[in-house]
């Protein structure tokens, strides 16, 4: 029997979920694919931040598109994404850092988000639990963050409530052209026809277009996070400091990610190992040298998750020309954010070949000059470690 | 003669126990790790998973915890007596080796927090003798003060002697309930009767004739609805599977005997390959018959693998260091024992119905776990119904059991599912029709119980944890010292 559908999305996580929701409200007869479970990659393991992306002016626009989206997400999805929009606080607690914060800051005011240079008092009046030593910080009242899990489920229902169908543990292979068009995908269990093939399917999405002659250019790398146990109300914004991305869930854990990061490899149709090192004490000491009351928080679970990163860290959103209809996104470590509109401008490139969206300045056009070989030349093959 | 190797054991199990001590014995570096005796504090937190809420106070005396629990392993002594670094009142909550995309962990080590702090232990071999826990399902009042699991009541019996029970109920008929039975009798406390949703007596009917001689009632083709109290166990209600009034006995405790679960955490969450053992209704480290699992020199010694046969041969396979190949496994388990968890749970959630409490940690009821219902702090429901049924079959699960964690918080508390994640996967089961092989279970995660901050936290920083500190990929000019004055 022969399948077709208007659109074929390749990787469930919250870019593709996002997209499929978007495409299905359209009236578009959707299909998502991925090798394993829905949003069991870096969806479900983010750090839960949209970022207003204030340090890059390609992609900040879609950023600030995003989050006149997330206002509404949770009413138009039907399903609580525990959005949160209490601002962004960037602190540091050391010379060197609150140095750093200063020349950050410059690069924030070429934006034009109203970002403000707070003193040591500011922040602790908007974060009381802030150790005494912390020295200023950088603020905004936008930006803000919701639960990963919950975001890319509630995009995968609402899909589901159109209609909409997500095949598990069904990787895509191969991709099928014909004349110049793409006509589909192929499957271990057969071909699957479409008009349009979006893949966002992060570093996976090198290896279906490899065989095309396309190169994608995206490194994964693995980082690590862990929680608490839940705690009382500490404080709502999206906080960063002493290089960890501190956020406090509505359900009350901290959540806490960074540090060093190890590059991997993807194949196509494996779920990538994403194993946790002794980094976790690491990462506690530094939590509770920000937040000395944590001292006696319990560690609930650590776990690590694998992103894909662009050469420039900037999201790529490109629609070929050849073969027609085939759309590739890579959204460099910052899909869970950017979700709503990536999903948005997807959409409408699979499904009229242009969108309002700003994405114009992300095509893959910007690579033209990079080395075949610049993950070797970057030190960003797999095994490589903190580089 | 094999080149002396450095080998952790982690649980000081008999089976752990004794591994090790025969491992010094023929010339390696051995070091076993056990959480017992445990700090108050600790016990404090592990208290409600296995020893129900109430504390006896005889508890409260650490150093007489200590004694009664060295003195009371012999093996222990024997450990000590090989020369194993014994590691005592220390938690083993990970290990860590080099493999796919982690490829920096250098030698292999297990993080353990001891009470003078912490540190990452190395070893050329690690033998995982978890051993095991009470399955503890969810009733009506089962988080009163006076239910505890059987394993539980036996440390209280013999090992803390501090059993505050005078009337015990007991649930099940199985060969550990009966165990438990006769070590209460030995003492003089009251037993008020078993009970069992079958129509026999699962220890086989000598043991049922014993208990008969005893004169204890056994409650057949009857379930357990609730038990009530005011702030305690007092009373228990009773129900005939078959349906019909129930039957109300007085009682002080009660003590769950439906059955052991392997404490399998350590290995899942390293990544050892899984296997759903239908015998012994759990998912199990797949291992071959020396107790090898599917990760190089990491060993799994259980009674519900290859128990103390492993032994022996695995004393053997430790000079083979290298990658696991092909893995003959031991047979499964034959006890039963899935089957009988699985009577229980029907029989317990049709007499109790759905909204009991599955999750304690977080308050969730049965029905809102298999509705997938947002936990209480969200305040509202979802805008269509949907099933956690996302599989068709095939080769790929049907169910995954990380989805209901995610949306339910079922399995995501304090506990970190101990108590709830196999009454889960049952009901998922019962409910949906669909058998336990095909749900996958839920991840996995280290730390392996919850651990402060403090006592975890790294001393021992290197030139990438400080120096090169990174964020986002972002190496920050200078985040790298410690803010002044910070210890």
């Amino acid at each position: 029997m022969m399948e077709n559908f208007d659109v074929i999305i390749v990787g469930a996580g919250i870019v593709g979920l996002s997209t499929a929701w978007r495409a299905a409200r359209a009236g578009a007869r959707v299909l998502v694919l991925d090798k394993g479970p829905t949003a069991y990659e870096a969806s479900s393991r983010a750090t839960g931040y949209l970022s207003l992306r204030g340090e890059t002016p390609e992609e900040s626009p879609l950023a600030q598109a995003a989050e006149r989206l997330w206002d509404g997400l949770d009413e138009e999805l039907g399903y609580p994404t525990e959005w949160t929009q209490k601002g962004r606080l960037w602190a540091a607690i050391t010379p060197q850092a609150f140095d750093a914060l200063q020349i950050t800051f410059q690069s924030f005011q070429r934006t034009g988000i109203p970002f403000e240079f707070i003193d040591a008092k500011t922040c602790r009046e908007l974060i009381p639990a802030l150790t005494p030593h912390t020295l200023g910080g950088i603020h905004t009242p936008r930006a803000g963050h919701a639960n990963p899990q919950r975001t890319s489920q509630a995009f995968a229902w609402a899909f589901q409530d159109l209609g909409g169908e997500i095949r598990e543990y069904t990787p895509v292979l191969d991709l099928l052209t014909r004349g110049g068009r793409i006509s589909g995908v192929r499957t271990p269990w057969g071909e699957i026809h479409a008009g349009s093939v979006v893949l966002c399917a992060a570093a996976h999405n090198a290896a279906l277009l490899a065989p095309l002659g396309i190169d994608f250019p995206v490194a994964p790398v693995r980082l690590e996070a862990f929680v608490t146990a839940p705690l009382p109300p500490l404080f709502d914004q999206a906080f960063i400091a002493h290089g960890l991305a501190i956020r406090q869930t509505r359900r009350g854990n901290i959540h806490v990610n960074g540090g060093p990061h190890e590059w991997t490899a993807a194949g196509v149709a494996t779920e990538m190992p994403k194993p946790t090192t002794p980094l976790v004490r690491n990462i506690a000491r530094r939590l509770f040298e920000v937040f000395p009351t944590l001292r006696h928080a319990q560690m609930l679970r650590s776990w690590a998750g694998i992103i894909d990163v662009t050469p420039d860290q900037i999201t790529i959103v490109h629609a070929f020309d050849a073969p027609k209809g085939l759309i590739a996104a890579s959204s460099a470590g910052h899909g869970f954010g950017m979700s709503p509109s990536l999903g948005l401008a997807l959409a409408d490139l699979a499904l009229q070949g242009r969108t309002d969206m700003p994405v114009a300045s992300l095509s893959l056009a910007r690579f033209a000059d990079l080395p075949q070989d610049w993950r070797r030349i970057w030190n960003w093959q797999p095994g490589s470690y903190n580089t | 003669m094999i080149p002396p190797r450095r080998i952790t054991v982690v649980g000081a199990s008999r089976l752990g126990c004794k591994f090790a001590s025969r491992a010094a014995r023929a010339g390696h570096a051995v070091t076993l790790i056990d959480e017992h005796p445990q700090s108050l504090a600790r016990m404090s937190y592990d208290a409600p998973y296995f020893y129900g809420t109430a504390l006896p106070a005889a508890l409260t005396n650490e150093n007489a915890i200590a004694q009664v629990v060295l003195e009371s392993n012999p093996a222990l002594a024997e450990c000590f007596e090989a020369g194993v670094d014994l590691r005592l009142g220390a938690v083993a909550w990970g290990a860590f080796q080099n493999g796919p995309n982690a490829r920096h962990i250098g030698i292999p080590k297990v993080g353990l927090i001891e009470g003078t702090g912490n540190s990452l232990v190395e070893h050329d071999v690690l033998a995982l003798a978890t051993g095991m826990r009470d399955f503890v399902p969810a009733f009506a009042g089962s988080n009163l003060p006076g239910v505890f699991g059987v394993k539980a009541g036996v440390a209280f019996l013999d090992l803390y002697q501090c059993y505050e029970g005078e009337r015990t109920l007991v649930l099940g008929t199985s060969a550990r309930a009966v165990d438990f039975v006769r070590r209460a009798v030995a003492r003089g406390i009251g037993i008020v009767g078993m009970v069992e949703p079958g129509p026999g007596f699962t220890a086989g009917p000598e043991a049922a004739a014993e208990i008969a001689a005893l004169g204890i009632p056994v409650h057949r083709t009857s379930t357990l609805v609730s038990a009530e109290g005011r702030t305690a166990v007092e009373r228990a209600s009773l129900r005939p599977v078959t349906g019909g009034g129930d039957l109300v006995l007085d009682c002080d405790t009660i003590c769950i005997a439906i059955g052991v679960l392997p404490n399998i955490e350590l290995p899942a969450a390293m990544g050892c390959r899984l296997r759903f053992d239908a015998g012994a209704g759990s998912w199990l480290p797949e291992t071959d018959l020396t107790g090898r699992t599917s990760l190089p020199d990491v060993f799994w010694l259980s009674d519900f693998a290859a128990g103390e046969a492993a032994l022996a041969p695995a004393l053997a396979a430790i000079a083979e260091a290298g990658p696991t190949g092909r893995l003959i496994p031991p047979p499964e388990t034959a006890t039963g024992q899935g089957a009988y968890l699985r009577f229980w749970i029907q029989t317990m959630r049709d007499a109790g119905g759905d909204a009991v409490t599955l999750c304690k940690c977080e308050d969730i009821s049965r029905a809102d776990f298999l509705g997938l219902a947002p936990p209480p702090y969200l305040n509202g429901g979802l805008r269509h119904p949907h099933s956690p049924v996302t599989g068709t079959g095939g080769t790929a699960p049907r169910i995954q059991q990380d989805l209901l964690k995610r949306m339910t918080r079922v399995g995501m508390g304090h506990c970190q599912g101990k108590r709830c994640r196999d009454e889960a996967a049952l009901l998922l089961s019962l409910r949906f029709g669909i058998g336990m092989e095909e749900i996958r279970p839920g991840s996995y995660r280290f730390p392996v119980r919850p651990v402060d901050l403090a006592a975890i936290a790294a001393e021992d920083d290197t030139h990438d944890t400080r120096e090169k500190w990174s964020y986002w990929l972002h190496e920050p000019e200078a985040m790298q010292s410690r803010p002044d004055g910070v210890p």
